[in-house]
């Protein structure tokens, strides 16, 4: 799925949390709980039943009052990969499918590096289970591999996702679904402790239609059809309807306490990845 | 209001076409795309699936409908009746003469004078006319009086040089003729002033405005290349410039350059050169003159060397020094005479009867010279006093370079000119010299030589040469035309079919009764073939420009005119045509819909 120069370069990123993450095992996350590792987090006064091995005896000699010395626990976190396989993926020039394929290995080779948890599912249902560490790698990307887009991508899919664990959620789709609202799976996203990342990916020709003329447009999912006379008017209501539509995904997925963040099916991985990087989603490790 | 042009009316189809294109339903290619979401629908299209569908208004059907009315009725050319004034009608008269393909001026003087008729008419007001007159041979009505200037251009660019001068008075005659009955006119002449002028000077009907084409008079020129009976070649040349001039003459011998002869020639003089060094076998002989100057036309001459075929020419005469004299100036022609008494019929190609009319059927063809009353072709009656001997047409190809000013008659038989014949030289009232036009042919003149001076004077050689090439079969070999003169092809009695083919290879077919060949625009050697029962008779003429009076180039006076009194009167009232305003009110028509099919609302 990814080649080597691909995966050279990923091994300079790191995925972004915005929260401190809690999971079942330790890892290489700032958790919400505090433990002992080599990372200083705080002083706190000495209480009754407190380790005595984790009184600071310095703090004591300047202070003459028993602190304690506190550290960052760093646990694993959860990354719940989803990725649209709807039939309208398969379009555009060059096809979204292939990009979203990619970026969705591409995520998911940084979470497992960083030892999280890792899950990759579609809309529709199918996943594979949690794995981590790299030697999920292999799994997950035969999974995308046996992948065709079909059906269609219903947002509301989202919400019977019930594999999904707390941490962050990254939907990668090209958010093309007439007549559906983002707001309300994204909210019950945020409720479920989710942070979601919507990452539309959208081609060229679907950002800046080179279509002109007299047609039959027909809804790759739905089947619908309208006939139109295709003048340069229209395409710039095209584009101004793209940009609110994108600015409506923008905030929905902030009042979700996520981000939203899109890449072109043209580009390679270095210039996606410079996507996340700007939207903050990604980081240089 | 009425329409200049109501067959233009048919475009008014155009809709009912439009209407039903907007019944048809578009067949659209399908495209599939991931949503229809941001695909909102133009006002103009409709979802239906059946091949015709309802009319609905729509901007872009009313606009479109009003474009092509407007189109329309633009086209069948509305024009509101007495509108407008016809102020003014200039025709604007081209010279053709020879000399105005001078190059003195860019690109020539009648390219110059082209471009000015050109501007002019771009300058026509709304209810100004042009009409264009060319003087070549014959004045001829180019462009009849329009505001239309695209006409106008279109008339200028077929407009050509003429290979004779051009004819001043009858220019005039037809300009007259268009601004007769319209006061506002005026009549415009561009010119070199070598236009060929009439006796007397024309009446001019309106304001006559001479323009002057042309720079400098510097031009030389072969005014004459002739071979004498010893073989060697005789040039004259000419300088019509101001200027000394350093020439060469390249000699070529069918096409092969056999000589350069240098010569330099003082302004306003000639030259002779006598070249023997004619290669043996050499057909036809070009001599150039280098380097170039204003007027190509007159640089070059060229000479038929080869032998001409003989013709046998009995002249029965009791004794006629003068005709026997005339006729042997001609080279070919291998003269018998013979008395009256002693003539007998046989195989000539001419018969010169003087005095004498054989009885029986006439040999053809025949020249008869003063026949007894009542014999001959041609009944003659009485004796007649000529008075003045006047030519019948001066532009009679018969009477080329022949001057009649110090010729006259004593006595001569008065004759009526029969159906078939032409007069050539005329008295007051009977003409002396007829010729029948067509097979066969026969000439009669209808004086005694000897009782006339015409015989002293040097017109009648060349008046008899003249006739030699009318009556005589190929008289027309070897002999120099001028461009545009008609050449009268007398072929074998057994040709099929003659083939003329000029100097730029284009070959024209004639036919008996053998036309007059007219397409000698071009100088140059022509070759005739002619198709005779025994094979192919090749034979050659010459075109070339050997008129002093028009290589000498230098720019001429205005033509002399009598001005009349013009009527004055209440201008004309014309036809305002509005087609203008029709077209302006449709692109503003298709403009707007074009932005409402942009904007896609």
């Amino acid at each position: 799925v990814l080649t080597a120069s691909e995966l050279t370069l990923l091994g300079r990123l790191d995925l972004t949390y915005r929260r401190p993450q809690s999971g079942l095992y330790a890892g290489e996350r700032r958790s919400p709980r505090s433990a002992r590792s080599p990372e200083f987090s705080d002083f706190r006064p000495y209480v009754s039943g407190d380790d005595f091995r984790q009184i600071d005896w310095r703090a004591y000699a300047r202070l003459e009052k028993l602190m304690l010395r506190l550290y960052v626990a760093e646990e694993e976190a959860c990354l719940n990969l989803v990725v649209d396989s709807s039939a309208s993926m398969a379009l555009g020039e060059p096809a979204k499918w292939p990009a979203a394929r990619r970026l969705a290995a591409a995520l998911s080779f940084l979470g497992l590096a960083a030892m999280d948890r890792v899950q990759v599912g579609t809309l529709g249902g199918g996943r594979v289970p949690p794995l981590r560490g790299r030697d999920g790698v292999s799994r997950i990307w035969a999974f995308l591999a046996a992948l065709e887009p079909s059906g269609t991508g219903d947002p509301d899919a989202l919400r019977q996702l019930r594999w999904l664990r707390p941490g962050v959620t990254v939907l990668i789709s090209d958010f093309l679904v007439e007549d559906a609202s983002w707001a309300a799976p994204l909210a019950a996203l945020a409720a479920r402790r989710q942070e979601p990342v919507l990452w539309q990916v959208l081609a060229p020709d679907e950002e800046r239609p080179t279509l002109a003329g007299d047609l039959k447009l027909v809804d790759h999912e739905s089947e619908r059809a309208r006939e139109l006379t295709i003048t340069p008017g229209l395409i710039a209501d095209y584009q101004r309807a793209l940009a609110a539509h994108r600015a409506g995904l923008t905030r929905a997925s902030q009042a979700a306490g996520g981000r939203f963040l899109f890449s072109s099916s043209a580009d390679d991985l270095e210039a996606t990845m410079l996507a996340g990087l700007r939207s903050g989603a990604v980081r240089r490790g | 209001m009425e329409f200049l042009l109501p067959l233009a009316g048919l475009a008014l189809l155009a809709v009912p076409a439009i209407v039903l294109l907007y019944f048809l339903k578009v067949r659209r290619p399908e495209v599939r795309v991931s949503t229809l979401m941001f695909w909102r629908p133009f006002v103009a299209d409709r979802q239906a699936n059946a091949p015709w569908q309802r009319l609905r208004p729509s901007t872009l059907l009313f606009l479109q409908l009003a474009a092509a009315v407007v189109l329309a009725l633009g086209l069948m050319r509305p024009g509101l009746i007495g509108a407008a004034g016809v102020d003014s009608t200039t025709v604007v008269m081209i010279d053709a003469t020879p000399s105005m393909s001078a190059t003195d001026v860019g690109p020539s003087r009648f390219g110059a004078a082209v471009e000015r008729a050109r501007s002019l008419a771009g300058q026509l007001a709304p209810g100004q006319q042009m009409a264009i007159v060319l003087l070549g041979d014959h004045a001829q009505l180019l462009a009849a009086p329009t505001g239309d200037a695209a006409l106008l251009r279109e008339a200028l660019d077929r407009a050509r040089t003429s290979g004779t001068a051009g004819d001043f008075a009858e220019g005039i005659s037809l300009a007259n003729s268009i601004v007769t009955g319209r006061p506002g006119g005026s009549i415009i002449m561009l010119s070199d002033g070598h236009s060929r002028a009439p006796t007397s000077p024309p009446r001019v009907l309106a304001p006559f405005t001479y323009v002057s084409v042309g720079g400098t008079g510097e031009n030389s020129a072969i005014q004459t290349m002739s071979r004498a009976s010893n073989g060697a070649v005789f040039l004259r040349l000419a300088n019509y410039g101001r200027t000394t001039r350093d020439l060469r003459v390249e000699m070529r011998a069918d096409g092969r350059l056999a000589d350069v002869l240098p010569v330099k020639l003082e302004g306003n003089t000639t030259a002779d050169l006598t070249w023997s060094r004619l290669p043996a076998s050499t057909q036809v002989l070009e001599a150039r003159l280098t380097p170039d100057d204003a007027m190509a036309l007159d640089d070059a001459a060229w000479l038929v060397i080869a032998e001409p075929p003989h013709h046998p020419v009995l002249l029965v005469t009791s004794e006629n020094g003068f005709m026997q004299r005339a006729l042997k100036l001609r080279p070919g022609l291998d003269l018998t005479t013979v008395k009256p008494a002693d003539y007998k019929p046989g195989r000539y190609d001419l018969v010169v009867f003087d005095g004498f009319v054989p009885p029986g059927k006439l040999p053809e063809p025949a020249l008869l010279i003063d026949p007894p009353a009542g014999q001959g072709p041609v009944p003659l009656g009485g004796q007649i006093d000529p008075g003045a001997v006047l030519p019948a047409d001066p532009r009679d190809a018969l009477l080329r370079d022949v001057s009649l000013k110090d010729v006259h008659v004593q006595s001569a038989a008065g004759v009526k000119v029969p159906a078939g014949w032409r007069p050539v030289v005329s008295a007051a009232a009977d003409p002396l010299l007829i010729v029948h036009e067509g097979e066969p042919r026969d000439a009669v003149m209808t004086f005694d030589l000897h009782h006339s001076d015409l015989p002293l004077r040097a017109a009648f050689p060349l008046l008899v040469k003249n006739l030699l090439d009318y009556l005589l079969p190929g008289g027309f070999e070897n002999q120099v035309y001028a461009p545009g003169q008609a050449v009268g092809l007398i072929a074998e009695p057994d040709a099929r079919w003659a083939d003329v083919s000029g100097p730029d290879g284009h070959t024209t077919r004639l036919a008996a009764p053998y036309p007059p060949f007219t397409a000698t625009d071009q100088p140059g050697v022509y070759t005739v073939r002619q198709q005779l029962a025994s094979g192919v008779r090749l034979s050659r003429f010459v075109v070339q420009l050997q008129d002093p009076a028009i290589s000498r180039i230098v720019p001429g006076a205005a033509p002399l005119i009598q001005d009349v009194e013009r009527s004055r009167g209440v201008l004309p009232r014309g036809t305002l045509e509005i087609w203008p305003w029709l077209i302006a009110v449709a692109l503003v028509a298709l403009v707007a819909e074009w932005f409402v099919y942009l904007r896609g609302r």
